[in-house]
């Protein structure tokens, strides 16, 4: 059995999973914790002791990093972030082709193929306004929490349109929607249908056609899902056939491809010992020092 | 020597060891940020008569600057200076070094140099060469121009005359009168650099984790403008840190370096390369160091002897003549097998016609040879690394899952690809 672990440190939040990477992948446990405004290695050290003490492991064989991790000293290797969501997403749904991977400060679609080698991608461009934090802010503003904001966008009678260019116009739009009574409802709806009409624009630049995965924090919003949906449903009008999927598990899809590589890359090595064992202290930024 | 595989087993650190590089990088750190040459004022202010020589890449003969009693100060431009009058000496399809050089001279902060030397790297720096002797009429002027025949007696003949002009001209400077022990002698000190550096560079092809690039490059940047001695003190003392003081292996893929041998790139390309998941085990980052290969064999006429070593040792570089049709396209490919690498990284600054007219070549020569190889442009003032950081980690990532590193000891064969991801 080979135990690995990968730890995915986003923009906005830390994702730490520990996996047994044999033939059929299989998470042995997981863990998220938001960074705020707090020093990264902390949360990342905090996250790692999470996921070691619900796996029970006694040894981890390879530590993979990946996204802003670069620097996490126990680490055995790094992988980028496109190469980790990407394998993740094949993981979690064998079927998926595409990835779109909706993060706290950009949104990128990643092409696979079967093996999860990335063979193309698009990103969004500079702007925050297609991201998980301009979502979170907007959600602050109105009074509603993160998990409220996907169900109430459902119910969303009149979505009422905000600008796709650019964070500062879309959140002035808002200031000036609540000021004129525009329902909370409406109002987050219409900034799922903004994010989601750029979405479908990456997809479509990227040609994509298939199942696509959504991974990264805003995975499971069930608001931005609908929107989306109907926006690829317009797109499929000219022809682009898109099944979108996701997995309660998505938004730890680059923790869990950067276990999964590190598997992969812990045989190719043919490494006889351990990168940490239960005799050690537990890895983190200290001890690695 | 193979490559540890990565696991927890890192040497055990000694906490003096590590105060002791941490301090040394300090140093060198402090000397490479230092735009106003502050410590080539403090030497020059330590004893009167005191002068120093300022050169441009890639190689001019130190050992002459030193042997004349002057002290040898590499100009490699402003970084990320901000350039206001110097943007108007150039058109803007020619490198940012000259301009941040201009910049630098406009501004004073070159006053503390005696005497300039401009090597014919390109044409960009031997036009310098010229509006140096306008902009700065006190400061003794050498246009420094490197043999480029296929004859090397001929060039070794042309080059000793090189030679014995700039040491003319300088020693007019110094008033030292200079004989051959004491051109034998500073021979001796700059061999003694040589083999140091190459030490230096053999412990990071061989450890890469032990000698990061980023603290290699800082340390050499700061040999550019220090007395050699006090630079061998240092550099010994980091070599012993750096043995008791080592970092753990990690799986990243090994790479070769090339292309940014003149305008140098900024220290945090550097560090976002080996970040993303490359060891450099290679480079030509201040090739003016290790042009000559070994040292300079002692016995006869030492200019001769100096001459000689350049022609008959120095390293395959675009600023040198290559006779040899097959030359260029051979060159990665041996670089690669020396080094032990698993790819190669063409970096060179935008618009630089040596690097970039050369790039074709080997860049070919490496693709047949089966070397993956990826290519970007920089300047010395870039400062967005993103698009770096995307290459060079995906770059990392093919080597690692889809065409094999030398750390995995023959389990994978080179250019095997697409042959399933599944552990």
């Amino acid at each position: 059995m080979t135990i690995t672990a990968g730890i995915d440190v986003g923009s906005g939040a830390v994702k730490a999973v520990v996996v047994d990477g044999s033939a059929e992948p299989r998470v042995l446990a997981h863990a998220a914790a938001r960074i705020r405004r707090r020093d990264v290695a902390t949360v990342v050290d905090e996250v790692m002791g999470i996921v070691l003490a619900e796996s029970g492991v006694d040894r981890l064989d390879y530590i993979a990093s990946t996204g802003e991790g670069e620097e996490i000293p126990f680490a055995t290797g790094h992988f980028y972030g496109m190469t980790t969501h990407a394998r993740g997403a094949l993981m979690l749904d064998p079927r998926a082709r595409i990835v779109l991977d909706i993060g706290a400060l950009h949104t990128r679609a990643v092409a696979m193929d079967g093996h999860g080698k990335v063979l193309d991608y698009k990103m969004t461009s500079q702007c925050a306004s297609g991201s998980g934090q301009f979502l979170e802010n907007i959600a602050r503003y109105l009074g509603v929490s993160l998990a409220e904001v996907g169900p109430l966008s459902l119910t969303a009678p009149k979505p009422e349109g905000v600008s796709s260019i650019c964070a500062v116009l879309a959140e002035t739009d808002v200031i000036n929607m609540v000021s004129r009574g525009i329902a909370t409802n409406d109002i987050l709806r219409g900034i799922h249908d903004s994010m989601a009409g750029r979405f479908a624009r990456l997809l479509k630049s990227l040609k994509a056609e298939g199942v696509v995965f959504l991974s990264g924090g805003l995975a499971n919003d069930i608001g931005l899902q609908a929107s989306l949906a109907d926006a690829l449903a317009a797109e499929r009008r000219n022809g682009a056939e898109i099944i979108l999927s996701t997995d309660p598990l998505a938004i730890h899809a680059g923790a869990l491809g950067a276990a999964i590589w590190g598997a992969f890359r812990f045989h190719r090595l043919g490494t006889t010992g351990a990168a940490w064992t239960s005799t050690e202290p537990l890895p983190t930024h200290e001890s690695a020092r | 020597m193979s490559p540890p595989t990565p696991t927890s087993q890192a040497a055990p650190r000694s906490s003096a060891a590590s105060r002791q590089r941490a301090s040394i990088v300090a140093w060198a750190r402090d000397r490479y940020e230092d735009l106003e040459l502050g410590s080539v004022r403090e030497w020059l202010a330590q004893e009167p008569g005191r002068k120093a020589c300022g050169y441009l890449p890639v190689y001019v003969p130190r050992e002459v600057i030193h042997a004349a009693g002057m002290l040898p100060v590499g100009i490699h431009g402003g970084g990320s200076m901000e350039i206001i009058r110097g943007d108007a000496w150039y058109q803007s399809y020619i490198c940012h070094l000259p301009r941040s050089v201009v910049e630098l001279g406009l501004t004073g902060r070159l006053d503390c140099l005696s005497a300039m030397l401009f090597p014919s790297t390109c044409d960009v720096i031997r036009n310098l060469s010229g509006m140096w002797q306008i902009l700065s009429p006190q400061t003794w002027v050498r246009y420094v121009d490197l043999p480029q025949v296929n004859d090397p007696e001929r060039a070794v003949e042309f080059w000793t005359g090189e030679l014995r002009h700039i040491l003319s001209g300088l020693t007019a400077l110094t008033g030292k009168v200079v004989d051959d022990e004491a051109l034998w002698a500073s021979i001796a000190v700059y061999n003694e650099m040589r083999a140091l550096i190459e030490e230096l560079y053999a412990v990071r092809r061989d450890e890469p984790w032990r000698v990061p690039s980023e603290e290699l490059y800082l340390l050499l940047r700061a040999g550019e403008v220090v007395p050699v001695e006090e630079w061998l003190v240092r550099a010994r003392e980091y070599l012993e840190a750096s043995a008791a003081d080592k970092n753990r292996p990690r799986d990243n893929a090994r790479v070769v370096l090339t292309g940014a041998f003149c305008e140098q790139p900024p220290l945090g390309l550097i560090m976002t390369i080996e970040r993303a998941g490359c060891y450099i085990v290679d480079d030509d980052l201040l090739l003016g160091n290790r042009m000559i290969r070994g040292p300079v064999a002692q016995g006869g006429d030492p200019l001769v002897a100096l001459a000689r070593a350049l022609l008959h040792q120095h390293r395959t570089t675009s600023v040198l003549y290559e006779p040899d049709p097959t030359g260029k396209a051979r060159e990665i490919p041996e670089r690669v097998e020396a080094a032990r690498a698993d790819g190669v990284i063409f970096a060179a600054p935008s618009f630089c016609d040596p690097a970039l007219l050369d790039r074709p070549m080997l860049r070919d020569g490496a693709e047949k040879a089966g070397i993956p190889c990826i290519a970007f442009k920089y300047a010395e003032n870039t400062g967005q690394f993103q698009q770096f950081r995307e290459q060079a980690g995906t770059f990392s990532d093919s080597i690692k899952l889809w065409v094999g590193t030398r750390a995995e000891q023959g389990r994978v064969e080179r250019g095997r690809t697409g042959a399933g991801g599944e552990p």
